[in-house]
């Protein structure tokens, strides 16, 4: 994937600008209050970190991509495993999630008399044509998606943050808000979902952190500015709360803008993650040759659009399981991460013979995230099973690819 | 002749849901609105999953009633109570 550094940097962003982060950011900055904001520089921290260590450990044996490093530290079918169950299941549960909300966005922002579910499989068949243009293309068009998300939470955050609505002072949170802050703050994690996919210049690991920062800093500002947390925190749609107050109906319609175009660039970025990382694993020879980059071009796209019709059609959308599902699709990413970026440290510990604390810290913290979100979620005590289930479903299927990827006497 | 097929599948559709629909009464926005309020209106919101979450619209005061779990919530209101079921 070499292309120009803007074109790259908006495929790691593409998870960035969805709604769900929208959610993340309203809910955290609601339990959180004004603490949201150095917590969320503490996070862009933490993942820039991370990156440093799976970039850095990329330059000193450029042999090595995200598996192979993965794979030296935990082996190749526990690597293999991981990758699939990190992006596979985000994708599906994902676009689903996502093109439901998009298509509630353009029905009650822009067309009370179009159907959302209409709008819903409209979108999919959209974009599903779209994962079929060449990646340069593709690049473009998910380059518009980002700008127009980002720039609409800037216009948006910029603005609140100017005129706020009331007077800013300390806010007392309540007990109640105060005992969900812990998991708020780990959940700020998950914002940098998929954001692995961006392949910048050297000394570039620190560009989506960074903004992540300049777009979400000003907007959770704006949001404590002008909405209670305590209503911030309770809401399903944080974001059009935050947009109404900010800017009246122009604010909405700013962000059903967002929303959809954020929706759009999540699916495209989630697309491209999943494709790289199967690719990877065809390449390392633990998944068939079709799978490649050149054969999955048709292929998957297709298979993810049928999968996500299948979600779609079925009724997932309308059952409270989709969240727990998504949730733990997320969460899986994390783990993935975190044990990639710790694998990354410990190959470079290996090459350089030492390395700064932070380097194996920050991976670790992202791994005990994961367990504490896991099993501390009140509401989803069924996240546990769902991960196992799903880490289960992702090694049968590891499995089954090695079993038929050509040479696999080479690689077991 | 190949819409045919389609086209008679969704007449089917549309007349069977006509016809239930016409054993269930009807309120309009405005009866609704003239009646918030009042002890014996009671709103249920019977969205479920992300049809619920994403929307921006709901009824303040409404209860929530997921569709599939009937048996479960019918028992907490009495027969004189008007029961007002929206679902988008």
């Amino acid at each position: 994937m070499k292309s120009p550094i803007l074109l790259s940097l908006t495929l790691g962003c593409g998870w960035l600008f969805s709604p769900e982060v929208l959610v993340i950011t309203g809910n955290s900055a609601g339990h959180l209050g004004w603490l949201a904001l150095p917590l969320l520089m503490l996070t862009a921290l933490l993942v820039t970190v991370c990156n440093r260590n799976i970039h850095n450990a990329q330059q000193y044996a450029p042999h090595h991509n995200e598996l192979s490093l993965l794979g030296q530290s935990i082996g190749k079918g526990a690597a293999a495993t991981l990758t699939i169950a990190s992006c596979l299941p985000l994708l599906i549960l994902a676009a689903t999630a996502l093109l439901v909300t998009s298509g509630y966005s353009f029905n009650e922002v822009f067309l009370y008399w179009f159907p959302n579910f209409g709008f819903a499989f409209l979108l999919l068949g959209l974009l599903s044509f779209v994962q079929f243009l060449p990646l340069v293309q593709l690049q473009r068009i998910q380059l518009c998606f980002v700008s127009l998300a980002g720039l609409g939470i800037v216009i948006l955050g910029v603005y609140g943050s100017l005129t706020p609505a009331k007077k800013l002072g300390i806010i007392v949170q309540q007990p109640e808000q105060l005992s969900a802050a812990p998991l708020s703050s780990a959940l700020l994690l998950l914002l940098f979902a998929g954001s692995n996919l961006y392949h910048g210049k050297k000394d570039s690991f620190a560009a989506v952190p960074l903004i992540a920062l300049l777009v979400f800093l000003p907007w959770m500002f704006a949001s404590l500015a002008h909405v209670d947390p305590q209503r911030l925190a309770d809401s399903t749609i944080p974001y059009m709360t935050v947009s109404r107050k900010i800017l009246g109906d122009s604010g909405r319609q700013i962000m059903g803008i967002v929303v959809i175009m954020g929706s759009c660039a999540a699916f495209t970025g989630l697309s491209l993650l999943c494709r790289e990382k199967l690719s990877d694993l065809s390449r390392e020879k633990m998944a068939p040759p079709f799978l490649a980059q050149s054969g999955q071009r048709w292929l998957l796209p297709l298979l993810i659009a049928i999968a996500t019709g299948i979600c779609m059609a079925t009724g997932l959308a309308g059952d409270e399981l989709l969240e727990t599902l998504l949730r733990s699709a997320l969460l899986l990413w994390l783990l993935y991460y975190g044990v990639l970026s710790f694998s990354a440290a410990l190959a470079l510990h290996k090459e350089l013979k030492t390395l700064p604390l932070p380097a194996y810290i920050a991976p670790l913290v992202l791994v005990a995230a994961f367990f504490y979100m896991v099993f501390s979620n009140p509401h989803t005590k069924e996240i546990p099973g769902v991960i196992i289930a799903l880490l289960t479903a992702s090694g049968c299927i590891a499995a089954v690819w090695l079993l038929i990827a050509p040479n696999r006497k080479d690689t077991l | 002749m190949k819409k045919l097929p389609l086209l008679l599948t969704l007449f089917f559709f549309a007349g069977t849901a006509l016809l239930f629909a016409s054993e269930v009464p009807t309120m309009s926005k405005d009866e609704l609105k003239s009646r918030l309020g009042s002890n014996t209106v009671v709103i249920l919101d019977v969205r479920t999953g992300r049809d619920w979450i994403s929307s921006e619209f709901k009824i303040e005061g409404a209860v929530r009633a997921p569709g599939d779990k009937i048996s479960q919530w019918s028992k907490n209101y009495t027969k004189e109570q008007t029961l007002v079921l929206y679902c988008a």
